[in-house]
């Protein structure tokens, strides 16, 4: 028998949720010494399970019926002050995002030894021996002042190594994982992985790892769990499951997960349409009383895009790739160098003389809860655009319901407020919004990134064949090497601001020349799934 | 769902625009119900509530109360709603510009909502009504001056963090001009705050008018609930209503505008409530 | 670095004191009329040649720049003037009156900050219970009452029909207490005013303690502190209000700021010997040198205290570094 049981387990959400049950007769077992991994899309339940089994449902959300057996003991009739016990000592569980997760005003050391001794009658000074031996093993370093320094002074990997070793300080059997390394870096991502497996095979302890990435479950899982809309579809090793799936969903699923291989050939020799020479942008950080700080977020970086071609940009947080795109359409001021457009420089051109040529860039953003005005209708949106440039409104309107057809949207919604649709379909009205200008040049900043693995499939696929049908140029920019993979004929790979190397898809993935794209190219999760 | 019904689900937003609703009318009949006007000689001073023909007694000179309560609440809402208007308008136009361009304007801003935080708020007030000689005019602009930089915080904050929302970008990258983003993009999206600081402002312009007119420096020709209260501070110890009438005015009238204000926030910002 | 923040910050206070000198100087110039034509008016003998004299007695028949000049000047060094109604120094007046206003307001703000943190924590632990309900409604009756008025109310049943408390001033008149008896009769004396200022903050701090808890409760480091195992009691001290407390901090130095100037109306109401009396009578008796001078005096200390919140919050949140 596993460690953990879970039967029928139904979760209710309160009355004037969208649905009644957001975990509906869930079971599954996770057994001991093993790591298991619930995967599925937003909305699936997944997250909820989880926090049933801590007991730390939110309020107004309650296990309806079924069980929870925890080695024999039934968590759902455990009593509060028993349940709270068991908290931190018997299972104990890790979050999405470290930064949110460790209190900003209480010092690291404080924090890992409040848990050690809500369990254990011992000293602070000796709590904070242990603590301090804890995050050595975590493979952090520099323990002294780490124990002293708080939460926005470290990285998010760290965040993310002191939150684990928060977990491990009780020596609980269960560890629960939910999402932990979403919020990071893909190399971090990597490394955070690499730790809990290690962790997991030291100490012989359960892993039940919530995620959503098919990439992650086949590097960690020893068997999986899919889920959607509150059931579980199918279970079983991941050989099983990855190798044999028995349910379309999880198929689907499967094959939504990019590759990771690119599938473009390299683009067509043409004369390029856009030139970048020499870009430069800095930030300075400061006021009257304080010195001030540059920070060079593009550093003299060129490049060429061509009609027909995507290039991929590539880079982790704070590589300079949204400051880069920004710059290029204008968005941002650059500092120094030169933006062509057919030969024009628009990176200096003042507002009137850039008016007429704005319309032939058009940018699809990252956040589809954020890129549409919530006051306004979607035939508002989509036609406001035109109308600056004095095409008369009832065309617009017209060519707007075309173009809805075009992104896979009924034009009858065009009535409709953005709060209405979800994140795939506001992506898809926004990618409207842009194409309405009948643009040359389309930038793409992360715009699959907010969105579940199966929606992201259609949209990349939509922004294929738009650029296709339209002959566009478009400038992709992503965090995922995965997704650039799919969708660009050349990638270009950002760090600090400047270009790491650049070259076809296909070489750069067959032979990375730079150390730091080795290492993109080896943290890629999953990169044996079929 | 929609606006008006979450606005009247919570009791005591219904309550306060019926009472708003009610001291509305009253202000507005007020000519018509008492042609004679507040300040006639009605009768013997001091005569308790309930006297003849004085539901609510007379005063220290022998006014009819009544009289007094219904004139007082027009000069109440007349300050208060007009200082508002001016304030908004004024605090509206410095935080657009300050938050959407930043720079030189955003600096001036703060530092004079900064001189503004560094004055004592209510002597400015009575200084400058003071010297301006007082008059329903100098309470208006006083109180509006005193108040426009807290709009103006708002409004820059607001446009401060809205100007960086992608749609706003977006507009931008379709080649919208300036104005146009702030009127068509910025503003509707930053009225819901503004909305619910000015319905609180309206009550807060109502207490600084009472208080000046309790001081003595309020409009010598009309006659509203803070100089009610302040002629009779005299009587106070001998005629408690000749006090405690206009002070109850004064409290419901300005209550009911922050149960408005409190229902206005729930139901234009149906997310942040509760 | 902070030393040297601290200092520019000084720095940036006597900055901000010579805008204000300028600023009022000229506002109170723009009133019409001057000190001759209001001293002519009390003694009701407006001689043409009387008034003369008063102006040239205090400079005021000067061009206004050399007046501005001359004020300038003996403010930087430290004399704020003579006043025009009291014939006594403005700077002494003041300091007079200032620890009287100090000390109503201290009692005020410690009164309201206890009291409006404990109902707020109290409403926030069951939000849209009685308790809270009752709560919000009780801050909004405290935000919608007149304080004159409240003042004058809690005088009626305080004193006047119980008789627990004295109504008026500081002290009991002629009485000459000392030592612990003249503390006991401040004490009581104080208890009036300083409620019924306490009362509308403490509605501020209830209102802001309850929202700052709700938001702080659904973070994500809340539901670490539970997974950790520890108690209710801890997570709601050690986690939600620590964290809670931290935007309090700078509504108590703006609340400080704004009673620094003195509370006209409650002072005027029970006769209170502070600063906000003294400006009713300043501005009542045209005293513009008295005014200007207690414009500078609480110009610089609303500096202090701003910087004294500043400092208060960097210590009590370390993402918060001084002079960023």
């Amino acid at each position: 028998m596993g460690l953990v049981s879970i039967q029928n387990l139904t979760v209710a959400l309160p009355p004037g949720a969208d649905r009644p049950k957001a975990v509906d007769d869930v079971s599954l077992e996770v057994g001991r010494n093993q790591i298991v991994c619930i995967v599925g899309e937003s909305g699936s339940g997944k997250s909820l399970t989880a926090h049933a089994i801590m007991g730390l449902l939110p309020r107004g959300v309650t296990a309806a019926g079924g069980q929870i057996l925890f080695d024999g003991v039934d968590l759902l009739k455990e009593p509060p002050g028993a349940m709270r016990k068991r908290r931190g000592r018997d299972i104990a569980m890790i979050f999405q995002d470290p930064m949110a997760a460790l209190n900003p005003v209480v010092a690291i050391g404080r924090q890992v030894t409040e848990q050690i001794r809500a369990h254990r009658a011992i000293s602070e000074a000796e709590a904070l021996k242990q603590a301090g031996a804890l995050l050595g093993e975590m493979g952090l370093k520099d323990i002294e002042s780490l124990l002293k320094s708080y939460p926005h002074q470290l990285s998010g990997g760290q965040r993310q190594r002191v939150m684990i070793a928060m977990a491990l300080s009780l020596s609980p059997q269960l560890l629960i994982a939910d999402e932990p390394t979403t919020a990071l870096d893909v190399t971090t991502q990597a490394q955070i992985l690499k730790l809990i497996k290690r962790i997991q095979a030291e100490r012989e302890m359960s892993v039940l790892f919530i995620t959503h990435d098919f990439g992650v479950v086949a590097d960690m899982a020893d068997s999986v769990a899919v889920m959607r809309h509150g059931r579980v579809l199918e279970s079983g090793t991941v050989a099983e499951v990855l190798g044999n799936p028995s349910h379309s969903y999880t198929r689907a699923l499967i094959a939504a997960v990019p590759r990771g291989e690119s599938q473009l050939p390299p683009p067509p020799d043409v004369r390029p349409l856009v030139q970048v020479n020499k870009l430069t942008k800095r930030f300075r950080r400061g006021g009257m009383f304080a010195p001030g700080k540059v920070n060079t977020a593009v550093d003299n970086v060129s490049l060429t895009l061509s009609r027909g071609e995507t290039l991929g940009i590539v880079g982790e947080s704070g590589s300079g790739k949204s400051t880069l795109a920004r710059c290029i359409i204008r968005l941002l001021d650059p500092d120094a160098g030169e933006v062509l457009l057919d030969g024009a420089d628009i990176a200096h051109m003042k507002p009137g003389e850039l008016g007429p040529l704005r319309r032939r860039i058009q940018m699809v953003f990252q956040d589809p809860f954020s890129s549409l005005n919530p006051r306004q209708t979607i035939g508002d949106i989509l036609t406001i655009g035109p109308r600056i440039y004095g095409e008369d409104p009832k065309e617009a309107r017209a060519r707007a319901a075309d173009i809805l057809r075009l992104v896979g949207l009924n034009p009858e919604t065009m009535n409709r407020l953005p709060h209405e649709f979800s994140g795939g379909q506001r992506q898809r009205i926004g990618l409207a919004r842009a194409l309405m200008l009948k643009p040359d040049v389309l930038i793409a900043d992360e715009p699959v990134s907010a969105l579940d693995v199966t929606v992201q499939a259609q949209v990349l696929q939509l922004l294929d064949d738009v650029r296709q049908q339209m002959n566009l140029a478009m400038l992709f920019i992503t965090h995922d090497m995965r997704v650039a993979a799919q969708v660009c004929h050349r990638v270009m790979v950002m760090r600090h601001g400047k270009i790491v190397e650049t070259g076809p898809t296909r070489d750069i993935f067959a032979r990375p020349s730079s150390d730091y794209t080795k290492a993109l190219l080896a943290a890629i999760p999953g990169r044996q799934v079929r | 769902m929609s606006f008006a019904r979450r606005f009247f689900s919570r009791p005591t937003a219904a309550v306060g625009f019926v009472v708003f609703l009610a001291i509305v009318i009253i202000a507005l009949a007020a000519p018509l119900l008492f042609a004679r006007g507040p300040f006639a000689i009605v009768g013997m001073p001091l005569l308790a509530p309930g006297s003849p023909g004085l539901p609510a007694g007379s005063d220290v000179l022998g006014r009819n109360m009544m009289i007094g309560l219904a004139y007082g609440a027009r000069v109440s809402l007349l300050v208060g709603i007009s200082a508002t208007l001016v304030a908004t308008g004024v605090g509206i136009l410095f935080g657009a510009v300050a938050g959407y361009y930043g720079g030189v304007v955003d600096d001036l801003l703060m530092r004079v909502t900064e001189f503004f935080q560094i004055i004592p708020a209510f002597v400015l007030l009575m200084v400058l009504v003071a010297f301006l000689q007082p008059s329903l005019t100098s309470a208006v602009i006083g109180i509006a001056l005193i108040s426009w930089p807290q709009v103006a915080r708002v409004v820059r904050g607001e446009f401060l963090t809205l100007r960086s929302r992608e749609f706003v970008e977006a507009a931008r990258t379709l080649g919208m001009r300036d104005t146009r983003i702030i009127l068509t993009q910025i503003l509707p999206n930053a009225l819901p705050p503004i909305v619910v600081i000015s319905s609180m402002m309206v009550g807060n312009a109502i207490l600084a008018e009472s208080a000046l007119s309790f001081l003595g420096l309020g409009d010598p020709n009309l006659l509203s609930w803070g100089s009610m209260i302040g002629g009779a501070r005299s009587a106070m110890w001998v005629a408690w209503w000749t006090t405690t009438l206009p002070g109850i005015s004064i409290m419901i009238t300005v209550l009911a505008l922050n149960f408005m204000g409190d229902g206005l926030n729930d139901a234009l910002n149906p997310r942040r409530g509760r | 670095m902070k030393l040297h923040y601290i200092f520019m910050r000084l720095v940036k206070t006597v900055l901000v004191a010579i805008a204000v000198v300028l600023l009022s100087f000229f506002l109170i110039r723009l009133a019409p009329g001057d000190v001759a034509t209001v001293m002519a008016g009390q003694s009701g003998y407006a001689d043409e040649a009387y008034m003369k004299s008063l102006r040239a007695e205090y400079g005021l028949d000067q061009p206004v720049p050399v007046q501005l000049w001359k004020y300038v000047n003996a403010v930087a060094h430290g004399d704020l003037g003579m006043s025009y109604v009291r014939s006594q120094p403005v700077f002494g007046i003041i300091m007079e009156r200032l620890p009287n206003t100090l000390l109503l307001d201290a009692f005020a703000l410690v009164l309201a900050a206890v009291g409006g943190i404990w109902l707020g924590s109290l409403a926030a632990r069951r939000p849209g219970s009685f308790l809270d309900n009752a709560n919000t409604i009780l801050s909004m009756f405290f935000y919608s009452v007149p304080q004159f008025w409240l003042g004058m109310m809690m005088m009626l049943v305080f004193a006047v029909w119980l008789g627990w408390l004295p109504p008026f001033g500081i002290e009991t008149m002629g009485a000459d207490y000392t030592g612990l008896a003249r503390v006991a009769d401040v004490a009581l004396h104080i208890l009036l005013p300083g409620t019924t200022l306490a009362l509308y903050f403490m509605a501020s701090y209830a209102r802001l303690t309850r929202t700052a808890m709700i938001e702080v409760a659904d973070q994500d480091f809340v539901k670490t502190a539970r997974a950790k195992g520890i108690s209710e009691r801890q997570v709601a001290r050690r986690h939600i209000l620590r964290n809670a407390l931290i935007p309090l901090i700078t509504f108590a130095g703006l609340q400080a700021s704004i009673l620094v100037g003195g509370n006209v109306l409650v002072e005027n109401v029970f006769s209170w010997p502070g600063v906000g009396t003294l400006a009713y009578e300043a501005v009542s008796s045209r005293d513009n040198p008295l005014l200007l001078g207690i414009f500078i005096v609480t110009a610089i200390l609303v500096s202090l205290f701003n910087l004294v919140t500043d400092i208060a919050y960097s210590l009590a949140d370390p993402r918060v570094e001084l002079g960023q």
